[in-house]
């Protein structure tokens, strides 16, 4: 084994060279992890996970003396394809093997140590520096985004306390050494606590809030001051404790006294209140209305997404069926549940619900309407959210509108007959189909709607007593044959034939106001008097008494304008037909009206009076009646506007602030605190600058200015209000409004 | 030059011309013995020349002339150098003198007829040549803000106030803002190019004090310049209101609540039957009103009436309503209704036309108000009362108080819909232009618009009062100058110490203090230039030309050199010596 040494020692070098590669990939990710970070520790992981992950994708000790054996081959001549000789036992191999071997052993001698193993060290830098680079570069731009993200808590405020007076110097002044504001979410938020020492908080609706304050020196009376309310600090051995419930929005600061019962206010802090939202309820796939036949398969598939903001507590479905219409509707409500149990405090809910329509009892006519009431965790009283309402409905078929004939006061119609209304409506359908129809279709419908004028026609004609047109009606052939056989007036046979069809109320005498006519008795009376011919004859169409003169003149004319309407139907004209059909509806209508029967409503009839008492009345006994009362109005932001006056005054430094100053300056805070609970941004500037000037140091004109400015731009406009304004009225004016009254 | 002969000592013309007559007839009577004889005539004229000879002595006669004296020029600031040197091109070796203000100009003592070059003397200085020929040539344009003027001498609380500027050579693209004391901006007006613009900027005080708003010039790159616009602002006070109604309608309800809710004292009277009535009595007041009488009206301010209580009104108490709004200056409203369209001239102050319009509309969201179909007809006295632009009412002046009525009808309507602040924006104008106006005992006004310290603050008093004394804040008294027309007119000169606001005060209590801001020097340089250049103007007219017509003939009295007198006495003298000798 001549040799083998060198081919050891380069496969060894190998090796190396390949774990150094992977020293690098690993220093680079770890440099770049570093910088991300800025954190050591990250980066020794980082290099340690790289390291390990590049050693593993690299494999060094997969190189074996094969690999070296075939790598010298092919690079160095001087190995003659025959370096693995080398590595095989001199016992092995033949003579001129051994021959051979010992050759290379002393060819590769020199040369063996000056070849260098394949690498990618080059790459392995480039890369090292490329990932560190990048990592600076990431740091860099992670500082520029992070930097006005980070600006509040990156400077996070503290609570800082400044005497309201000054102070002599060598007074030991109470230093506030711990902060701890603990905000506790409500149990089913399941937030964790937050600790915190800035005192601006945000929090949710029911928080519970514990601020813990610790001082070096003695200090008393610590109170928090919350929108003018003054809440006390209860002393702990560890410090001043104070906790409350979070019910609105608002600012609070600090206030304490020093042994020497000096006053110490803090800043102003904001403190926010997040609410609670309601869940969002959302139905999909579904259309507001679902409308299905008798024998659809009625089921609606309910597809509902439910989201809230800390978690659902309970969802269900509200569906209600009404059955009937008009004043006989009914309803009856039902909460259904979803198909899947609802689990509690989830985010995000995907409900799945079959509405079969049958199992809620549905019939035809029926509708239902329902709706998705979804409920979250929050305590008291959870927010309740509900869907859209959705509709189902399963449509009634056989759904028979009654339909009355209008154009009289009495319902004497049939159904089968067509109003002339109806048969304005179809022969200006048929005009409009012309072009569509055959011809044949449409002589046929045109025939037809002659047909029906006709009847139309006839039945009109009943009120004239035209008897003898009757029985041209097809239709009604034995009826009129009864009123032959029965040789009564052609109008007492269409009374029969109508009580087939119509009940009894149905006719002009409906309400009695007129005495019963009873036909048939008159028959009879008819039959015993022989006189009764010839005083009331109802066989002569001219004598007819249904109707008034005028009356009859005017069915007469629409009969008329009825018969040319059906001639140009049957000669298949229906354009030509069309205008006598509006003019026989015309007067069709007005013959309804005036055949309408008003009731008079009686009403009341006063006594009447006596002229003579009119307005003699004794009103001794009444008396001035008199009424006090008192409104105080104060102008909007009255001490706001004083607050501005003065400072004014200040800035102009005429006086120096005083305590009425003071008080003035907490009343114009109250009044725009009020104002800043909807936007406490907006406001915390002002009322911090009016709050500062309670601290001495703060009582600059620099401040003043500021505090002013701020009041301005936030002050609203004076309301409008008449006042009374003094001028000084010039003689020379007064002579001239006097001259211009006397003049005028 | 016959016209022109004054004696200088008119005043001893009389007890001169006795003394010479009186000596005259000594010497006739001690001549007398010589009367037949020529020589006594020829002695009695040489002593009449030598008598008057010696009056003309005594008693100076003068005559107009023609003065005539140099030309000179008087620089002041902002004069064209162009100008100059074609002047001094003309006018070789011409005396120059640069001003100064407050200082006298050594130059007039021999010169008389000026070319003042620049934007001219101040007013006060300009006494040193008014009595000079002078040619003001002008100078340059004055540049930046010009005039400053606003609506109102003080503005009121609550109620618009209107500020005017002129300003010259604008620049495109540069902006004119109106700032409160604070420095937030209320108004803004973008320049044109224009020679001169006219801004006009609009705002409502919210708070009332003494205040320096700040009118700026602003261009993208920042504030260019920042002038103080002084402001001072009062509040208004409560009204008196007397509301007499026939019967309850829910306009006067809800013009009542209105005017209580806002703290006005109200007395609501409605009548129940004949003689009894309901009285409200709103925030303090009291005691029940049944006729009017001068007595009971003279404290209120506003007398609100509907139109049947207004015709109704019995003799005494119409006359003794007239009598207060004549004198007293109380408002009168008339509530209207149909009849008040009707009423003939005896008894309506107002005349309408008739203009068949029923609605009208106000404001941004397009509120529409019901309104009687008639318009006020215009005449010299009625004052329309105007809202958005439209006349929904008018008064008319009667001397000191005012009458007026409105078209609108059902405005409570506003209030039903919710339109709370229309309704009251409406009243607050119709209201606050018929109320009366407190009376002040006392007014201020200021002559110098632009006051500096150290130089002259002229200011206008009017009061009836007398002996007044005024003194400054530092508490020295100033002497007024009553004028002798208007008695109730006095004037005041003050020298201002600081800058800002300033105080003078009245022995007199029941006169407010006036409040007058005095400008830094370096404030409203361009207005105050443009002031005198004004002001030169007025006095001096505008010249164009460099043309001699500077010298226009300015007479002067010269009295007649009394040598020759002296000579005519001298010899007449001598002849009435030597005569006797001669004869002798």
């Amino acid at each position: 084994m001549i040799g083998a040494g060198g081919i050891k020692q380069f496969q060894r070098r190998w090796q190396q060279t390949m774990y150094v590669e992977a020293m690098f990939y690993a220093v680079g990710f770890g440099g770049l992890v570093y910088l991300l970070t800025h954190n050591l520790f990250y980066g020794i992981i980082g290099v340690a996970i790289a390291a390990v992950i590049a050693v593993f994708v690299l494999k060094p000790w997969n190189i074996s003396s094969e690999n070296a054996v075939a790598y010298i081959d092919a690079h160095l001549p001087q190995a003659g394809y025959s370096s693995g000789l080398l590595l095989s036992p001199a016992h092995e191999l033949s003579n001129l093997s051994k021959l051979q071997q010992y050759l290379i052993a002393e060819q590769l001698q020199p040369v063996l140590s000056k070849l260098r193993p394949p690498h990618n060290l080059l790459r392995a830098t480039l890369a090292m520096f490329g990932l560190i680079l990048l990592g600076l570069a990431g740091s860099f731009i992670l500082d520029k985004v992070e930097s006005p993200l980070n600006a509040t808590p990156s400077n996070k405020e503290q609570i800082t306390f400044a005497p309201k007076d000054s102070l002599s110097a060598t007074l030991k002044i109470p230093e506030l050494t711990g902060t701890s504001i603990t905000v506790e979410y409500p149990n089913y938020t399941k937030k964790a606590p937050l600790n915190t020492t800035d005192p601006n908080i945000k929090a949710v609706q029911g928080s519970r809030i514990v601020w813990n304050l610790k001082f070096e020196g003695r200090v008393k009376e610590v109170e928090m001051d919350l929108m003018g309310e003054r809440i006390s600090f209860t002393e702990k051995k560890t410090g001043y404790r104070l906790s409350k419930t979070l019910e609105a929005s608002g600012f609070y600061s600090f206030t304490f006294k020093d042994a020497d019962g000096n006053d110490y206010v803090s800043n102003l802090y904001s403190l926010e209140m997040v609410t609670d939202e309601p869940p969002m309820v959302q139905i999909e796939g579904l259309d507001n209305y679902s409308y299905f036949e008798f024998d659809d398969d009625k089921r609606l598939m309910l597809n509902t997404n439910i989201s809230d903001d800390f978690g659902i507590a309970d969802a269900y479905i509200v569906a209600t069926v009404s059955r009937g219409s008009g004043e006989s509707v009914k309803f009856r409500e039902e909460t259904l549940s979803f198909d899947n149990a609802i689990p509690k405090g989830e985010k995000l809910l995907q409900l799945k619900k079959q509405l079969d329509l049958d199992a809620l009892k549905m019939e035809p006519g029926d509708e239902l309407y329902f709706y998705v009431e979804a409920l979250d965790q929050k305590a008291p009283s959870p927010n309740i959210a509900r869907s859209e309402t959705y509709f189902a409905v399963i449509r009634d078929t056989i759904t028979d509108a009654f339909a009355v004939e209008g154009n009289l006061g009495v319902d004497l119609m049939p159904d089968y007959f067509r109003s002339q209304r109806q048969l304005i409506i179809d022969t200006e359908k048929l005009i409009a189909d012309r072009p569509n129809i055959s011809e044949k279709d449409f002589k046929f419908r045109s025939n037809e709607l002659g047909f029906d004028q006709k009847q139309l026609r006839l039945k009109y004609g009943q009120f004239m007593g035209d008897e003898t047109e009757m029985q041209a009606a097809p239709g009604q052939v034995s009826s009129t044959e009864e009123g032959d056989t029965e040789e009564h007036s052609g109008e007492e046979g269409e009374e029969d034939l109508l009580d087939g069809y119509s009940h009894k109320h149905d006719n002009e005498n409906e309400h009695n106001l007129v005495e019963e006519h009873d036909h048939e008795n008159e028959g009879q009376v008819e039959e015993e008097d022989p006189l009764h011919d010839y005083l009331h004859n109802h066989s002569d169409p001219e004598e007819s008494t249904l109707f008034e003169k005028s009356l009859k003149a005017k069915l007469r004319d629409a009969l008329n304008i009825m018969w040319d309407a059906e001639l140009y139907l049957r000669l298949y004209e229906p354009e030509k037909s069309l205008p006598h059909q509006y003019d026989a509806l015309k007067i069709i209508q007005d013959i309804k009206n005036s055949a309408r029967i008003y009731v008079h409503r009686i009403g009341f009839d006063p006594p009447p009076i006596k002229e003579e008492n009119r307005l003699s009345g004794d009103i001794e006994d009444i008396t001035n009646f008199d009424k006090q009362e008192a409104y105080a109005y104060q102008m909007s932001f009255a001490s706001t506007r004083e607050a501005i006056s003065r400072l004014e005054v200040l800035i102009k430094n005429e006086s120096s602030f005083s305590d009425t100053d003071s008080a003035l300056f907490v009343d114009a805070g109250n009044e725009l605190a009020q104002k800043a609970i909807s936007e406490p941004l907006k406001y915390l500037k002002v009322l911090q600058g009016l709050r500062d000037l309670e601290k001495a140091v703060n009582r600059t004109e620099e401040n003043y200015r500021m505090v002013q400015k701020n009041l301005l731009s936030v002050l609203p406009q004076v309301d409008d209000n008449p006042m009374k304004k003094a001028k000084y009225q010039d003689e020379i004016n007064l002579l001239y409004l006097k001259e211009l009254y006397i003049y005028e | 030059m016959s016209d022109g002969v004054v004696f200088l000592n008119q005043h001893l013309l009389w007890p001169v011309v006795l003394i010479g007559l009186l000596l005259f007839v000594v010497f006739v009577w001690k001549e007398w013995s010589q009367r037949k004889e020529r020589r006594f005539w020829v002695k009695f004229v040489a002593a009449f020349s030598a008598i008057v000879s010696l009056v003309m002595i005594v008693l100076k006669p003068s005559t107009h002339q023609e003065a005539t004296r140099g030309k000179a020029i008087i620089l002041t600031e902002g004069y064209r150098p162009a100008q100059l040197d074609s002047l001094t091109a003309i006018y070789k070796r011409i005396p120059m003198e640069e001003y100064t203000k407050g200082r006298t100009l050594s130059i007039l003592e021999d010169a008389d007829s000026l070319f003042l070059l620049g934007h001219g003397l101040v007013p006060f200085d300009l006494w040193q040549i008014q009595d000079k020929s002078v040619a003001f040539l002008g100078g340059k344009k004055v540049g930046g803000w010009t005039a400053i003027s606003s609506n109102r001498n003080e503005a009121i609380l609550g109620e618009s106030l209107e500020i005017n500027a002129k300003y010259s050579n604008p620049k495109i693209g540069h902006l004119a803002v109106l700032t409160d004391n604070g420095g937030n901006p209320l108004d803004s007006v973008p320049f044109e190019e224009l020679g001169e613009q006219v801004v006009t900027f609009r705002t409502t005080p919210k708070v009332s004090g003494e205040f320096v708003y700040h009118l700026l010039v602003k261009n993208e790159d920042g504030v260019l310049s920042d002038e103080p616009l002084p402001l001072k602002v009062v509040a208004g006070e409560p009204l008196k209101v007397l509301l007499i109604n026939t019967f309850p309608t829910f306009e006067t309800k809800y013009l009542k609540n209105f005017l209580t809710e806002r703290g006005h004292e109200v007395l609501a009277r409605t009548q129940l039957t004949k003689g009894k009535y309901k009285f409200e009595y709103f925030n303090g007041a009291s005691n029940p009103i049944y006729g009017f009488t001068s007595e009971n009206l003279k404290d209120y301010d506003l007398l609100i009436i509907d139109t049947d209580s207004y015709t109704g009104l019995g003799r005494a108490s119409k006359a003794a309503m007239e009598e207060i709004v004549e004198s007293n200056g109380l408002g009168v409203f008339i509530q209207p209704n149909e009849s008040l369209f009707r009423l003939g001239d005896s008894n309506s102050p107002f005349k309408f036309n008739r203009d068949f319009l029923t609605e009208i509309t106000f404001g941004e969201l397009e509120q529409t108000l019901q309104k009687y179909p008639f318009t006020f007809q215009e005449e010299v006295r009625t004052q329309e009362v105007l809202v958005d632009s439209a006349a929904v009412a008018a008064y008319v002046p009667v001397q000191m108080g005012k009458v007026g009525t409105t078209l609108l009808q059902n405005t409570y309507q506003l209030v039903l819909d919710g339109n709370e602040p229309l309704y009251a924006h409406i009243w607050t104008q119709i209201l606050n232009s018929m109320a009366k106006e407190q009376q002040n005992v006392a007014e201020w006004s200021s002559i110098t618009k632009y006051p500096r310290p150290d130089q002259p603050f002229e200011f206008e008093l009017y009061t009836a009062l007398n002996d007044l004394t005024v003194k400054t804040d530092e508490g020295e008294a100033i002497s007024l100058l009553q004028d002798d027309l208007m008695t109730h007119k006095w004037t005041g000169t003050q020298y201002p110490r600081k800058t800002g606001w300033n105080q003078l005060q009245v022995s007199h209590d029941s006169i407010a203090p006036f409040s007058y801001f005095v400008y830094g020097r370096d404030q409203l340089q361009s207005i105050t230039k443009s002031e005198t250049l004004k002001a030169n103007y007025r006095a001096f007219g505008k010249t164009s030309s460099f043309a001699a017509s500077v010298s226009a003939t300015k007479k002067e009295l010269v009295p007649i050199s009394p040598l020759w007198f002296y000579i005519v006495l001298l010899l007449c003298m001598g002849w009435l010596w030597l005569e006797p000798k001669l004869v002798d």
